[in-house]
């Protein structure tokens, strides 16, 4: 028994060791991530390589963009059903479409969105990084004295930065008309009516706070998915268990600063 | 590196370099080339007698000078080019087609 | 001739396995280098410690007088701008065209335009006898060419050394020996300095104007390819002739293997 526990603890010890180290390595990342992007530029040196950014840009949003709208107009017309299932009982259903602009807008877009992107765009960036490591690109790029860290991890952070904040707006508006078509059509509510409930609910504290944390999670997702991709080992083995990593730990560290964006927001911005 | 270019006639240009044409300096010439090449001239003379070194860049530069002058059917011709500088010319199997002359006398009756 | 490389005293180890263990030797400028070595000789993390992929745990490297072992990254990547360095699968850039690829450098450490740049590219690619490829992605030229393209690129900023990690490897004989002679041509041509990484004893003595050998992680021998076929030193003996009794073996003794069966205890 004692053996047992003893054991359990040397596990929990050792796994609490490793995850400080990935954390350690993961905030040297972001360090040089910041430094090339922002110091390096001011000290004469290139930093953000315009138009592979360009490129990242366009690719993010060809690849999403599609099953953003799908995803998120589902989460609209899940909650709006949700919704009127617990209203009915107040006779309250009228209230529909103020409960699903402001959960869309607050919590629903930015997380689906950025889960969906976490899936997408992520595992797409730790795929093609990580078969760079494992071919010695990055090894050559390192050879031609050109730092990787501003050639492929810059481009790509600024990009999701910038296209995820972008499709949680866009996410947002779509899961809104997704509750709308169930309200108007399923639930058996006027159209203005429904609308104008929507948009009264609405401040633009829900949307901005919305989109700060979906920046947030883009910056996340950025460093999780460039990390691991840089530090594939093993093949084309290693690039495919760095890939489900990256998903997995993008998710998670997703949920858990939502949670700490919401607590903040809520203490802070009441 | 420095450039000297003196037009000696209407449409005769006759530039001296002096130094290594690398990659840092190259740009600077190019401009340089750039400024007459516009005018169009008939003739280009360069003279490269004290020109140490010079790289894929000043190669570079030089072919395109070459296709600029052709297109506007004007004549380039180099000349005093040391050793070294010649065998750049020739790793690119260039030597061929530049009128690469010896000597001054050479040159101006290459361009005749 | 003057020493463009010097290693003195280098050091190198993975946890508590040394692989680099005080290696001496310089490389003099214009000349071919081939440094061989079995297996697991140390051979390939010495050239990663050579470019400064590796960092060096003792010793210097001296390129150009530089120390790459003790420099800062921003000095290493100012070093890093005078040599070339052709990977083994040769790393070219999926993404990017075959001219993409051999103007990366250019476009990166230079201020030339587009136009010089573009032109730059077809003399490199000519030098390597890819004339018109340009446009292609590395995926539709085959292992020999891609490796020509590698080349080329190693090549664009008009180094004056070159790295070469296992040049052969993965080219059946015939385009090996087409990548070895443009070593060899280009390194004369270009005036360069070459060092080459190898096991390949034909290919070594084909191209190398010195040979060293390593062993263990220890220089075992050294000279022109005719001293090291004459060398009286075992292992080298053994490497050149590839036979398989002699001092290098590839069995542990049986002494280890019933200590690890039976644990350190066995009176033996």
């Amino acid at each position: 028994m004692i053996a047992r526990l003893s054991h359990f603890l040397v596990t929990v010890g050792r796994n609490t060791q490793l995850l400080l180290i990935e954390v350690g390595r993961l905030s040297n990342l972001a360090r040089h991530f910041l430094y090339w992007t922002f110091a390096a530029p001011l000290a004469g040196k290139q930093g953000l390589r315009r138009h592979s950014f360009v490129q990242q840009l366009i690719f993010m949003g060809n690849e999403s963009v599609f099953i953003v709208f799908l995803v998120t107009a589902s989460v609209g017309a899940v909650l709006a059903l949700q919704a009127a299932y617990q209203l009915r009982q107040f006779g309250a259903v009228l209230y529909t479409g103020a409960l699903v602009s402001v959960s869309m807008t607050r919590e629903l877009g930015p997380i689906v969105t950025s889960i969906v992107i976490a899936g997408r765009v992520g595992a797409s960036i730790t795929a093609e990084i990580g078969t760079m490591k494992v071919q010695e690109e990055v090894d050559a790029l390192t050879t031609m004295g050109i730092p990787p860290v501003p050639f492929l991890v810059v481009p790509r952070i600024l990009a999701i930065a910038i296209m995820l904040p972008c499709l949680t707006a866009l996410g947002d508006l779509i899961g809104i008309f997704g509750g709308y078509l169930i309200g108007i059509s399923g639930l058996g509510l006027d159209s203005n009516l429904y609308l104008r409930q929507t948009f009264e609910a609405l401040i633009p504290k829900d949307i901005l706070t919305g989109i700060a944390k979906s920046f947030v999670f883009a910056i996340l997702i950025g460093l999780i998915s460039t990390y691991k991709g840089l530090s594939v080992e093993g093949g084309a083995e290693g690039v495919g268990r760095a890939t489900t990593e990256s998903v997995v730990l993008s998710i998670i560290a997703i949920i858990v600063s939502d949670c700490i964006c919401t607590g903040v927001f809520y203490y802070i911005f009441p | 590196m420095k450039i000297q270019v003196k037009n000696q006639s209407e449409g005769f240009v006759y530039v001296t370099l002096e130094g290594e044409l690398d990659f840092d300096s190259s740009p600077a010439i190019r401009q340089e080339f750039t400024k007459f090449t516009e005018k169009n001239p008939t003739k280009v003379l360069i003279n490269l007698k004290k020109v140490t070194y010079i790289d894929s860049s000043g190669l570079a530069t030089f072919i395109e000078l070459f296709q600029k002058m052709k297109r506007s059917q004007g004549k380039l011709v180099l000349f005093n080019l040391s050793e070294g500088v010649r065998s750049v010319f020739e790793i690119a199997k260039l030597d061929s087609i530049f009128h690469l002359a010896k000597s001054e006398e050479e040159a101006l009756a290459l361009t005749q | 001739m003057s020493a463009v490389i010097q290693v003195e005293n280098l050091q190198k180890w993975f946890g508590t396995r040394k692989i680099l263990d005080g290696i001496n030797f310089e490389v003099r400028e214009g000349e071919t280098l081939v440094i061989m070595g079995g297996s697991g000789c140390g051979k390939s993390t010495l050239l990663r410690t050579l470019v400064g992929l590796l960092q060096a745990d003792e010793g210097k490297v001296l390129i150009f007088g530089e120390d790459m072992a003790h420099a800062s990254e921003d000095k290493k990547n100012e070093i890093r701008k005078k040599f070339g360095m052709l990977f083994q699968g040769a790393a070219l850039f999926n993404s990017l065209t075959v001219g993409e690829n051999v103007a990366l450098p250019l476009k990166e450490h230079t201020s030339l335009d587009e136009e010089i740049i573009r032109i730059i590219v077809k003399v490199k690619l000519e030098l390597v006898g890819l004339t018109g490829f340009e446009s292609l992605k590395p995926y539709q030229i085959s292992g020999g060419m891609k490796k020509r393209v590698a080349l080329a690129r190693a090549i664009a900023l008009d180094p004056k050394i070159v790295f070469y990690d296992e040049p052969g490897a993965g080219l059946d004989p015939i385009t090996a020996r087409v990548i070895d002679h443009l070593l060899m041509d280009l390194t004369k041509k270009l005036r360069m300095t070459s060092v080459v990484v190898t096991h390949e004893m034909n290919s070594a003595f084909r191209i190398a104007d010195r040979m060293i050998m390593l062993h263990q992680g220890k220089v075992v021998g050294s000279g022109s390819p005719q001293e090291i076929k004459e060398s009286k030193d075992p292992y080298v003996q053994q490497f050149v002739r590839g036979e398989i009794n002699g001092p290098i073996s590839f069995k542990e003794t049986k002494e280890h293997y019933l200590k690890s069966i039976f644990g350190g205890d066995v009176g033996l």
